[in-house]
């Protein structure tokens, strides 16, 4: 156990002894080697196989919207989920008061994808180590630096410290290379609109519809999501590419405004779709044209659910 | 008969059947596999790979979205063609092939029969790749399955080195093997070895004894609510999962087109009623499905569990919830006596 | 050939015969639909079981499982009964004689008539959900049938008169005494000679005798929950006691396994099940 994992257990104990929190959100050992569960844990005796590490690939404030407001939620947060609670404060979904965030200073998250890629699929074990990752597979042992294995989100991540939580374990981390970002979405801004379609159809037609993107963001918490409204429906329920396209296009701008960039999505994805060269794109347009980052507060309400007198376009007759 | 593909004929030999058949097999597909028609490209093979596909064969008999009817705007419908060509798959994992055999219970069943699904069985031959290295996340010889387990292949396959042992087990095997060298007694003994190892060295994953009885025991217990916890209700486990045949049926009024498409009991559309009301409110209720559908009512319906331990599940569950380890969970649930 | 009819997917042509209201609040109307190709209405009707239900399709809209409401020596229609809840049911109500439409049926297993011969009949419905319960009277009263069973009661409830279904019938009955029909509203109204009361007050006013006699209860589940412990205490046993469930369906024939209820189906299994069979399954309605 790493002093960082010890520290947070102990953190974890004393809120759930002292009765500060309900309920704490954290990650348990994984039973197949990659993935670490996201646990809930309500008592301290829980805690024997409570974990936490690089390859905690939920992001955690998904869970926040399953507890009635009255639920005093101690949680792990760091950078992306702390903005992602905040964005959840705002759109009222849990009250500041019952939230107490643990914050990590976070080193970013391995995408399991570059490693099955990279190793196969078969792993027998992981082995991580500051910086260093190791894994077994039956017939060979690999090796990697870990910011070979940083899924994009947290390789350009500009908010790795958590900004607002109520105490934070660890020191801060550097911002990664935010540059990446912008240059992913300048790349893909600046090919052809047919090199562009092409790129979003080669990645959309994998997709089998089983909705984890959604499922894994902690923004998609409609009761009814418009893919599963039955009248009127908005699109076609097969895996055809009108189906598809729209369900990533639309997916995409539900979040305009509201995604942290935290990447849940593209991991949870068993397609290994890219996603978030949409979201990244949105959350672009959403900092040059209104200078919104989506979750740095939790009052400030996003440009496309603000309202005021002065706005440019009268959308009001 | 025992027939031998060495590993450098597999081009030609593929190539071969091509004529004949329009073959099936596992291949590179973006990051990872699935299995695709064979179009001459022997470096997008993947037969080395110790897992099965990640994007699960059942789709070739039960494709993701399907047309059931077309109609016209008098109300005239018309039924599509029968895929009845003659089609190959080669190199489909055990637990893959056998997971057809228990899909053909209920396609196939006795008082309605899906023509679909019949019509693309009966035009398939099926080449089953034993697998001689089972993935630490597979566990099929604890489902009543094994890594050369032979329901539903025409030939069996097994990796001896530089070539492939391929055991006929019916006519339309025969027919394939008809060109290719016998196998030696020397190669036969290696597939025994091969065959034996596989299968004893994989662990017994949880207890089936037993397992039943504690699931129907504790259909209300508060485990239920425990375990699906951290699951996001996402299709991943079911439509990876080689056994799961859930469909919805939906018209396309654009395209004049009826349509089935796979669904799934993880989903809450799935069960709710136009009242309002679902019987599966929540995620507790439809993870609750999921394991006793595979686990329990499986075994009343037609004797078998409905799981064949390909792993999938376990692989690809985007919040590591592993249905090995659930089992076990449940397996230790109290039964209670019930006394007359 | 338009229709090869290979797949059980595939419905059977027909047409809108009639159309017309059941309850006052035009929630509910009843259909009649006869088939495009007269053939088929002999084949529908030789496969039928009172009990059974249709999928109705509309292409472009959908399938509906809809209870079976008519009897064969009605005529060569089939009549169905429908609530307007969503997408197709709504696209029924709007249809127009004429319009084209098909069927998938009949589905599922039905009452076991054969088994119930010799015996007196209760039938408990309220509601919409009366509507196979009234298939299943015209199908024993309107044929040589009715001498092979005991006596037939039928007591119905709905929220008014207005309400009741199948007006016309319900009359006949009450003048001709052909069954014995207790029927009840859930508020008093001016000049109403009838029962007044939820259905199970009004099943124990009425005291049916368990002996040698079935029970069959179709209603809203909130009838059905409270329904039961009367006849229970009336002295039926569960094997004597049958209802229909009811589930989301698509495909009505055992494939899509949208609507277990443990390992049965209610499409093809059900949905008609003894209380001893319900026993036996999971507690998932
Ligand atoms: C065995 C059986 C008999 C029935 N008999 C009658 C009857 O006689 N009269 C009547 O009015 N209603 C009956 N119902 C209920 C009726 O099937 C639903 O109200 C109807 O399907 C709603 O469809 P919709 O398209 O209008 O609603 P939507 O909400 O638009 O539903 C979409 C689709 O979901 C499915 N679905 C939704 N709810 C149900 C449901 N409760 N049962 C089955 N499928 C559903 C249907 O395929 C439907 O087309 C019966 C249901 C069953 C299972
Ligand atoms: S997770 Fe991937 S496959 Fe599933 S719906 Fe989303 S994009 Fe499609
Ligand atoms: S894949 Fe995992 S998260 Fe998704 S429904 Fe299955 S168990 Fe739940
Ligand atoms: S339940 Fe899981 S292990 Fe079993 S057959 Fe399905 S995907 Fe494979
Ligand atoms: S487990 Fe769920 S999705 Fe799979 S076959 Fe059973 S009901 Fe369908
Ligand atoms: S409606 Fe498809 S299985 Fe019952």
């Amino acid at each position: 156990m790493t002093d960082l994992e010890m520290k947070l257990k102990a953190e974890a104990k004393r809120l759930l002894d002292e009765h500060l929190v309900d309920v704490f959100i954290g990650f348990r050992k994984e039973n197949a080697p990659l993935h670490p569960q996201p646990a809930f844990f309500t008592n301290s005796d829980q805690l024997d196989d409570f974990v936490y590490n690089n390859l905690c690939q939920n992001n955690l404030a998904k869970f926040l919207t399953r507890y009635p407001h009255e639920t005093k939620i101690g949680m792990i947060v760091r950078g992306c989920e702390n903005r992602s609670v905040n964005h959840l404060i705002v759109e009222r979904q849990h009250p500041r008061e019952n939230i107490i965030m643990i914050g990590v200073p976070c080193t970013g998250i391995y995408d399991w994808r570059k490693i099955t890629q990279r190793c196969g699929e078969e792993i027998s074990d992981v082995e991580l180590s500051p910086g260093k990752i190791t894994v077994k597979t039956s017939k060979n042992q690999f090796e990697f630096e870990s910011k070979e294995l940083l899924h994009v989100s947290c390789a350009r991540c500009s908010q790795p410290n958590p900004i607002s939580a109520d105490l934070v374990i660890g020191e801060p981390v550097e911002p990664k290379d935010p540059a990446r970002a912008k240059r992913q979405v300048e790349t893909f801004g600046g090919m052809t609109a047919k090199a562009r379609y092409e790129w979003f159809t080669h990645e959309s037609e994998r997709c089998i519809r089983c909705y984890a993107c959604r499922e894994a963001c902690p923004m998609c918490y409609c009761a009814e999501c418009f893919v599963d409204h039955g009248a009127p429906r908005w699109t076609e329920s097969m895996v055809s590419k009108a189906g598809m396209q729209t369900w990533h296009i639309i997916r995409a701008f539900h979040q305009t405004g509201r995604c942290v960039d935290c990447g849940a999505c593209e991991r949870a994805c068993p397609m290994d779709i890219r996603m978030t060269y949409i979201t990244e794109k949105l959350n672009t347009d959403m900092e040059n044209e209104y200078q919104f980052i989506c979750g740095m507060d939790d009052k400030t309400q996003p440009p496309f659910a603000a309202f005021t007198m002065d706005d440019k376009t009268r959308f009001v007759a | 008969m025992n027939y031998i593909l060495s590993r450098n004929d597999i081009p030609k030999v593929l190539e071969m059947w091509s004529k004949t058949h329009q073959v099936f097999a596992p291949q590179k597909y973006s990051n990872f596999s699935a299995f695709l028609p064979y179009e001459g490209k022997a470096e997008q093979l993947c037969l080395e790979y110790p897992h099965n596909t990640r994007y699960p064969p059942k789709a070739l008999f039960l494709p993701q979205s399907e047309e059931l009817l077309s109609y016209t705007k008098d109300g005239q419908a018309s039924e599509p063609a029968l895929d009845a060509k003659p089609k190959l798959i080669f190199g489909i994992h055990a637990c893959d092939t056998r997971a057809m055999t228990l899909l053909d219970t209920v396609f196939d069943a006795k008082d309605y029969q899906d023509p679909f699904w019949k019509a693309r069985r009966e035009s398939t031959a099926i080449i089953t790749l034993g697998c001689d290295e089972p993935c630490s996340t597979c566990f099929c010889t604890t489902v009543e399955g094994g890594p050369f387990n032979r329901q539903g292949a025409d030939i069996i396959m097994t990796d001896i080195g530089e070539s492939f042992h391929l055991e006929a087990l019916t006519p339309k095997g025969e027919n394939l093997c008809k060109d290719l060298p016998y196998a030696s007694a020397a190669e036969d003994r290696k597939v025994s070895n091969v065959q034996e190892k596989a299968t004893s060295d994989m662990p017994k994953a949880f207890d089936t004894e037993g397992l039943k009885t504690a699931l129907d025991a504790n259909f209300d217990s508060s485990y239920w609510e425990e375990v699906q916890r951290s699951c996001l209700g996402c299709g991943v486990c079911t439509f990876l999962c080689p056994t799961c045949f859930c469909f919805d049926i939906a018209d396309e009024a654009a395209r004049s087109k009826r349509y089935r498409n796979w669904d799934t009991c993880m989903f809450s559309v799935y069960s709710r009623e136009a009242s309002g009301h679902n019987p599966r409110p929540s995620r507790k209720e439809r993870t609750r499905q999921r394991l006793m559908h595979k686990y329990s009512y499986w075994v009343d319906q037609i004797g078998k569990i409905g799981c064949t331990g390909c792993g999938r599940c376990v692989r690809y569950c985007p919040v590591g919830l592993d249905i090995r380890a659930m089992l076990r969970e449940a397996g230790k649930l109290p039964v209670e006596v019930i006394h007359a | 050939m338009p229709n090869q009819q290979v797949s059980p997917y595939t419905p059977i042509p027909m047409h809108l015969l009639r159309s017309y209201p059941e309850s006052v609040d035009g929630a509910l109307r009843s259909i009649e639909l006869s088939f495009d190709n007269p053939a088929d209405c002999r084949t529908f009707y030789e496969a039928y079981d009172p009990g059974q239900f249709c999928q109705i399709s509309i292409f472009g809209k959908g399938e509906s499982a809809i209870g079976v409401a008519s009897a064969a020596w009605e005529g060569d229609f089939v009549r169905f009964t429908v609530q307007r809840m969503g997408v197709v049911t709504t696209a029924l109500h709007q249809m127009q004689v004429g319009d084209a439409l098909g069927i998938r049926g009949p589905l599922g297993n039905g009452f076991p008539l054969n088994e119930w011969k010799g015996k007196d009949l209760i039938f408990i419905g309220g509601g919409s959900a009366f509507s196979t319960l009234y298939a299943t009277v015209l199908h024993i009263t309107g044929s040589s049938l009715k001498k092979e069973f005991g006596r037939i009661s039928v007591i119905y409830g709905t929220r008014s008169s207005g309400h009741a279904l199948y007006k016309e019938s319900l009359k006949r009955w009450h003048e001709n005494h052909e069954i014995d029909l207790f029927q009840t509203i859930d508020n008093p109204e001016p000049n109403w000679p009838y029962m007044v009361g939820f259905v199970p007050d009004a099943v124990r006013a009425v005291k049916p005798s368990p002996n040698n006699a079935v029970a069959i209860v179709c209603g809203p589940p909130i009838m059905t929950k409270f329904t039961l412990p009367i006849l229970e205490d009336l002295g039926f046993k569960p094997e004597a006691v049958y209802t229909s469930l009811e589930k989301r369906m698509k495909c009505g024939i055992g494939k899509c396994g949208r609507c277990n209820i443990g390992p049965k189906y209610v499409c093809k299994d059900g949905p008609v099940f003894s209380l001893a069979e319900l026993h036996t399954l999971p507690n998932e309605l």
